[in-house]
């Protein structure tokens, strides 16, 4: 009796110990590419996501803010601005690499840059186009350890011209895959800005609950007193029609 | 017990969640979802707040996270489920105009085009919006105030107050099954990436970006919408009435077909649009295009074709001064293209520097423009000698009078946006400089004839309320030049209320 128990106790030892064994050669087995998806899931790059985004800013010692519902697909976003009431109704609509711009008193969208001016520090690009898997390919990774947490750290270079940002430091925590800072440089080799992200959101993802970015602080490399601090609050995952990506149906 | 209690609760709490995403109008059979806000700052380890984050809960309190419903506040939730499909905006402007017009021979001692030198205006623009699944309705009533005074000419030391109210634009829109859209109503349709002009839109001369302040007036279309891929859309537009657009020189209108086709690709997008006038048949081809060439670059093109022209054109004849302007060449067969090209560059400090070409078939050559001046220079000498040869003021307003009859039943606006040709627009714009100011800078120039057209326009953000914006235009170019005939200088300066 002794013996069979023996027996079963040790079958149970090996397999939680071949389960933690796969675990963890599966967590060892991420590539960079994944992490990198990992993190731009993260950063709202699902297919279907609302969320209402907070932008307060401070620039030469002058405060702004902005209250947007952002609604992201794949490499699409649409983004309608709720307060103040002096830019209430401003939108901002990306169907891939294609930006438009619409307010109550423009009679039509107007097409825009990526690397037009938001609000403070943050530009267009800071928060529609959140996907770095395929604006950016990945020139080499290493550890690193940023407030007392293991990441990878991931130089990241522009795939093309059309991207945002030349090149990116990109540091991705290794346990809970997501990005929680960055280095923004332009093609002079210059940093531009930097920015640390927090994830105290969770949405569901296929049942599963996920990490979801709270809170991005964006600050000038050129001008340390400026910065922007991007609030992400109520993110949903929802089926989004293609019609809201329409520039047809952007003015309203 | 309490794991029931907790189950129960979370159960509710889903379903508010699934029946608010549900409201929102975006899929019934929505694979969801929730993340309960209330949950997340519990855990968040928030230990401050910032602004932006004080702010975003003070907007949104209330409005999402009514989790438990009792029976006595059933209706007060279905009174706010039946608020959020309601929004609504307001802004206010109030604004005063000074400008000079120019003494030329298109309006003589500004006794022709009556020019105000001051102009004060008041504008109330709400903006009233219904929302739903289905259907959205939206009506912009308006109000405008203006009180004009005159310096120049026979109306010197006149004032003038007149109010206006209207409804400018109001749309029905149906919605079914998130890819078809129906609609009808009073509208500003506009589309295509150019500043100067729209050539592809067969509705619209004015494509209302010369300055952001001033609204085209609406006209009346029936729409359907079909969205059946991301990438794509079909449009079929019926153009039904004039609504509060006018034609020039008083033309009857004309309904007008068009079938408009977009794509929207990773880098670019493009949109044809084939357009039909009702009664007399004319065909126009419409097309616009852009490329996002870097994050920084975007070129674009506009253009259209058309068989001949609805313009007015000079045309020597038998009327009191040589010639008249007429319709020659509606029935043309020869193709007139109007082609836009055009180019952005955002530099690193977020301005942006536009440039761009026109070159406008149906616009004037050298010899139909000279024949238009010379021809003005005609009717102007002969009311200069006539007002010079009356002996009272009454004989001069008696004159005048005659002479203005006889003008006003010629056909005196050609209806061109732009006159000539040949066209380049340089433009600087930058937005929120220092969180604050926006400006435009924008120098056109007309090719053909030398003149040109300075413009700036800013706008400054005074708190969440309050805009101060002004605007100023100076022309450059001698009397017989487009932009040198009508005005020397124009300022604008107001204020913008918005709620």
């Amino acid at each position: 009796m002794v013996h069979k128990f023996n027996r079963q106790f040790l079958f149970i030892l090996e397999f939680i110990f071949f389960i933690l064994i796969f675990t963890f050669t599966a967590q060892a087995q991420v590539s960079p590419k994944e992490m990198l998806e990992k993190a731009d899931e993260a950063r709202g790059s699902y297919e279907g996501v609302e969320v209402t985004v907070t932008m307060e800013s401070n620039e030469l010692g002058r405060k702004q803010y902005r209250v947007m519902k952002v609604s992201e697909k794949g490499y699409n976003c649409f983004l309608d601005t709720l307060a103040p009431s002096n830019v209430k109704g401003q939108r901002i609509l990306m169907r891939d690499r294609n930006l438009w711009y619409a307010n109550p008193g423009l009679s039509k969208p107007v097409p825009v840059s990526p690397r037009q001016k938001l609000i403070g520090v943050a530009v267009n690009g800071d928060i529609v186009s959140t996907n770095y898997t395929r604006d950016y390919k990945i020139v080499s990774t290493q550890d690193s350890i940023l407030k007392g947490e293991d990441c990878t750290l991931m130089n990241l270079e522009a795939v093309d011209k059309r991207t945002t940002y030349d090149r990116i430091k990109y540091w991705i925590s290794k346990d809970r895959l997501v990005g929680v800072k960055g280095e923004f440089y332009t093609v002079s080799g210059k940093m531009f800005k930097s920015a640390t992200f927090e994830y105290n959101n969770k949405i569901t993802v296929n049942g599963k609950p996920r990490d979801f970015i709270s809170k991005a602080i964006i600050t000038s490399a050129i001008i340390k007193d400026d910065f922007t601090i991007i609030d992400y609050s109520k993110p949903v995952q929802k089926i989004i029609p293609d019609a809201l990506f329409n520039v047809n149906l952007l003015t309203k | 017990m309490a794991c029931i209690v907790m189950a129960l609760l979370f159960a509710i709490a889903n379903s508010t969640d699934a029946s608010e995403s549900l409201q929102d109008g975006t899929n019934r059979n929505q694979h969801i979802i929730a993340s309960n806000i209330t949950q997340q700052e519990e855990t968040s380890g928030y230990e401050s707040s910032t602004l932006a984050e004080e702010i975003s809960k003070e907007l949104f309190s209330g409005k999402e996270n009514t989790e438990i419903v009792m029976p006595e506040n059933e209706n007060k939730k279905s009174w706010h489920k039946l608020e959020n499909y309601f929004s609504a905006d307001l802004r206010i402007l109030a604004y005063g105009v000074a400008q000079n017009p120019a003494e030329s021979n298109r309006n003589p001692n500004n006794d022709f085009l009556e020019i105000p030198h001051y102009v004060t205006n008041t504008e109330i623009r709400p903006d009233f919006y219904f929302n739903s699944n289905y259907l959205d309705l939206s009506v912009k009533p308006r109000s405008t105030f203006q009180y004009n005074i005159w310096k120049e000419g026979m109306r010197d030391g006149d004032t003038d107050w007149n109010d206006d109210w209207y409804v400018n634009e109001w749309i029905a829109r149906v919605k079914a099954w998130n890819k078809l859209f129906l609609s009808y109503g009073r509208e500003n349709l506009q589309w295509g990436p150019s500043f100067l002009y729209s050539p592809s839109n067969p509705f619209f001369s004015d494509n209302g970006r010369s300055n952001n302040y001033m609204e085209v007036q609406g006209m009346d279309f029936a729409r359907i919408l079909f969205v059946p891929h991301l990438n794509w859309s079909i449009s079929l537009i019926v153009n039904t009435d004039e609504g509060r657009n006018s034609l020039p020189n008083s033309e009857p209108f004309e309904k007008i077909y068009a079938l408009k086709v977009d794509y929207t690709g990773i880098n670019g997008y493009a949109s044809l649009i084939y357009s039909r006038k009702d009664s007399s048949q004319s065909n126009k081809i419409g097309f616009f295009g852009g490329w996002t060439a870097s994050d920084a670059l975007l070129l674009y093109t506009e253009s259209s074709v058309q068989n001949g022209s609805d313009a007015w054109y000079p045309v020597t004849d038998s009327s009191l001064f040589g010639a008249s302007l007429q319709q020659v060449h509606q029935d043309d067969d020869d193709v007139t293209p109007t082609i836009l090209v055009g180019g952005a560059y955002t530099f690193l400090n977020s301005g942006t520097l536009t440039l761009e070409y026109l070159y406008n078939g149906p616009g004037y050559d050298r010899d139909e423009a000279n024949l238009s001046f010379s021809t003005l220079k005609r009717a102007a000498d002969a009311y200069d000698s006539l007002m010079k040869s009356a002996e009272s003021d009454s004989e001069k307003e008696e004159l005048a009078d005659s002479l203005q009859e006889y003008l006003s039943s010629q056909n005196t606006d050609p209806g061109l946006r732009f006159l000539r040709r040949n066209y380049a627009m340089l433009q600087y714009y930058q937005v929120n400089i220092r969180n604050r100011l926006a400006i435009t800078l924008r120098w056109t120039q007309n090719i053909d004839d030398g003149s040109g057209q300075f413009f700036g326009l800013f706008s400054y953000q005074l708190g969440d309320h309050w805009d101060l914006f002004g605007s100023g235009i100076i022309n450059a170019g001698n009397k017989n030049t487009e932009y040198g005939s009508i005005l020397d200088y124009q300022g604008m300066l107001g204020l913008k209320l918005s709620l």
